[in-house]
């Protein structure tokens, strides 16, 4: 059992280390020797147990002697041990290559891939900006409805909506990833502004009208606001402007804005997304798949296309 | 023999961080021989015999003066008796290869050689059909002239025999050996390895027909090593190796062989080595052999009479020290002997050797797995030899 642990052990340093790459080879040798049932005849467990047992005996013999009368124990506890972090380890990488996060989707748990949780930070529904710390598994797309919401591709056969805020940090910074995402691939796509923050309350209606206006624009305008700052964003008249340039008429929009339909739709629109269980923004839903804070680009593309290399 | 002066000269041991007891293995070389080694390259790194300019011919000179010291150091008649090899081994195949054996021929050996003085006659039997007979030895591993009287006769061609086992550092009654080898016929070849370093050597004295050691196990450099043959015998040898050094004159369909020793050392010798072991023994001779046996001797019962309190330890060979030469083998049933080595080193420095120590034919036989072998040499201490029975102690003490 120590030629396998010492192997698994001695593999991963030897990477580094040339001394103990002989030894990985020497601890090989005896691992091969075993499963082939024969026996282990390079005294290599012997002379890693003596070079245990010696370097502890300098500190304490009873350990020593611990370690002497318990090795073949202790050397499956530590094989256990190792193939259990070795499984850990291993569904750690898959998930971080997966979905950004080493504990899984939209699990936002330490990382050491991602140590300070980038990939899982986001503005938490009630205004500050952290880790999620919502429920996770609860986000969902069921009897939402989103057929009021600005959408573009409509028919084509994957569906992706992304739910942010115009100045939420975490949005900001998945938007440019996800807008790469979009650029490559023809899907159903629709956009919700979900102001964390009160100061860019006052786009939805905005938004909504530029949407009823002029579906084609609407989207420059979302592309320029997560462009902006956020200190533009907050202000009306910078809005107006934003408006302007596109070639909206600002006074139509303010006006259809005031509207009480308006307002009834925009609430009715914010209802819809609290269905969704959001606790936090960005929230992507790609078929139906929620994914809470902002995600590499290939976890995006993956969930959509699936593994490239399972395809080629 | 002042004990502090002489490990002065070992640089090895300046500050007395190790503790080397495989002197079997090789010897430590004081600074005289690396010097020697040192000066050879430094001031006449050149062709010896070859060349006439003035630094050949000087070392030319000193290499035959080497060879007067081997001669005299182990009591050779005269100094072309003395044949340069590379180690035992080699002075052993060299015999092996050149010796005129025909098919049938017996060559007696013991059940305890090193596989240099068995694993050449093997090879003999089986390509010059020769036969390989085995003397055994008594339980504790001393001579047994019952089995040797038994498979002495006619027929052996030569006895070849370790005197003093690497194994347990026994050594045979070998003057009586040769003795009575001579009367049937036989001739005697002797591996003094594991002797000439630490006994007086007398082969014309002894009478024996060939004798052989290391360099390395005689302070002297590794590479190096010594075949004796009287005279006579060494001209009834074809050499084995030839070329460059070894003949007279050549054409292209023949060629004309030196004499002895010269027809043996064929190529370009190992100069500084040469010069390095003429040094080692001039400095153990200065010792004295008296005070060297005396003291090993009282290492050697240092670590037997502490052995021998560690309960289910068994020793290897005689229990007598006076008849162990300094070798001290044992194995513990429960302490696996490579972890006892291992951790002996790693726990006080200590140096030992532990496995089957190139006598794999008697384990085999007996069904030991192994042994830890500690050897002595006259700069070992008495302190080192208590130090290693303390700690001994205390690795079989958790092992077991």
């Amino acid at each position: 059992m120590f030629c396998i642990i010492a192997f698994l052990v001695l593999s991963i340093i030897g990477i580094f280390s040339a001394s103990h790459r002989v030894l990985a080879k020497e601890a090989f040798d005896c691992v091969f020797r075993r499963i082939t049932l024969r026996p282990c005849n390079t005294g290599f467990s012997e002379k890693m147990k003596a070079q245990l047992i010696g370097n502890i005996m300098t500190r304490s013999i009873r350990m020593a002697r611990f370690l002497n009368g318990h090795f073949e124990l202790l050397s499956w506890i530590l094989f256990i041990s190792t193939v259990a972090s070795l499984f850990w380890t291993g569904k750690g990488l898959y998930n971080f290559y997966m979905y950004g996060s080493c504990n899984g989707l939209n699990k936002s748990g330490f990382c050491a891939l991602d140590p300070n949780g980038e990939n899982n930070k986001i503005s938490q529904a009630g205004g500050s900006c952290t880790i999620g710390s919502g429920d996770e598994t609860k986000v969902t797309l069921k009897d939402v409805d989103l057929s009021t919401f600005p959408t573009k591709n409509i028919g084509s056969k994957d569906t992706v909506v992304f739910i942010g805020c115009f100045n939420c940090d975490y949005t900001r910074k998945a938007y440019p990833v996800f807008k790469e995402f979009l650029n490559k691939n023809q899907v159903n796509y629709t956009f919700a502004h979900y102001p964390i923050k009160g100061e860019t309350s006052y786009i939805l209606p905005i938004g909504y009208c530029a949407y009823q206006q002029d579906k084609e624009k609407y989207w420059l305008f979302v592309d320029k606001l997560f462009e902006s700052s956020k200190e533009d964003n907050a202000k009306p008249e910078y809005i107006n402007k934003v408006l302007t340039d596109l070639g909206y008429s600002s006074e139509s929009i303010a006006k259809c804005s005031q509207l009480p339909e308006t307002k009834t739709a925009v609430a009715r629109q914010r209802i819809e997304l609290e269905k969704t269980n959001i606790y936090g923004t960005p929230l992507v839903f790609i078929n139906s798949r929620g994914l809470v804070g902002p995600k590499p680009f290939r976890v995006y593309d993956r969930i959509l296309n699936g593994l490239k290399f399972w395809k080629n | 023999m002042s004990l502090l002066k002489i490990r002065n000269d070992f640089i090895f041991l300046d500050d007395n961080k190790w503790i080397y007891f495989d002197n079997a293995c090789q010897s430590l070389r004081p600074k005289q021989v690396i010097e020697a080694i040192t000066q050879y390259y430094s001031h006449y790194p050149i062709c010896s015999g070859r060349s006439n300019y003035r630094l050949a011919v000087e070392l030319q000179q000193k290499l035959t003066d080497v060879r007067l010291t081997v001669s005299k150091f182990i009591g050779a008649k005269k100094p072309n008796e003395i044949i340069f090899t590379r180690n035992t081994t080699e002075g052993i195949n060299l015999i092996a290869s050149s010796y005129p054996f025909a098919e049938g021929d017996v060559v007696l050996i013991s059940d305890k050689e090193h596989n240099s003085n068995l694993v050449p006659w093997l090879l003999l039997a089986k390509t010059k059909k020769i036969k390989v007979e085995v003397v055994s030895t008594n339980p504790d591993n001393t001579w047994n002239w019952e089995s040797f009287n038994q498979k002495l006769s006619n027929k052996v061609k030569m006895v070849a025999l370790g005197i003093t086992s690497n194994l347990d550092g026994a050594t045979i009654p070998f003057e009586e050996i040769i003795k009575k080898s001579h009367q049937f016929g036989a001739k005697v070849l002797l591996d003094g390895a594991q002797w000439a370093g630490h006994h007086q050597t007398e082969v014309s004295k002894w009478n024996t027909d060939f004798f052989v050691f290391s360099g390395h196990k005689t302070l002297g450099p590794t590479g190096t090593g010594v075949l004796y043959g009287k005279e006579t015998e060494l001209a009834k040898l074809n050499p084995y190796q030839v070329g460059g050094s070894t003949v007279a004159d050549t054409s292209y369909t023949d060629f004309e062989l030196l004499g002895v020793p010269e027809r043996f050392e064929a190529g370009l010798q190992d100069y500084s080595g040469i010069l390095g072991l003429g040094e080692a023994l001039r400095y153990l001779r200065a010792i004295g052999w008296g005070e060297i046996e005396a003291h090993e001797k009282e290492l050697s019962k240092i670590m037997i009479d502490g052995l021998e309190k560690i309960s289910d330890i068994n020793i290897i060979g005689p229990k007598e020290s006076d008849k162990r030469n300094g070798i001290v083998s044992f194995y513990h049933p429960k302490a696996e002997s490579h972890q006892t080595s291992i951790i002996l080193d790693q726990t006080a420095n200590i140096m030992v050797r532990s496995g089957r120590h190139c006598v794999h034919s008697w384990f085999n036989a007996r069904g030991i797995k192994d042994c830890v072998r500690a050897s002595l040499s006259f700069y070992n201490t008495t302190e080192e030899a208590e130090k290693f029975v303390n700690e001994l102690k205390k690795v079989i003490g958790v092992l077991a």
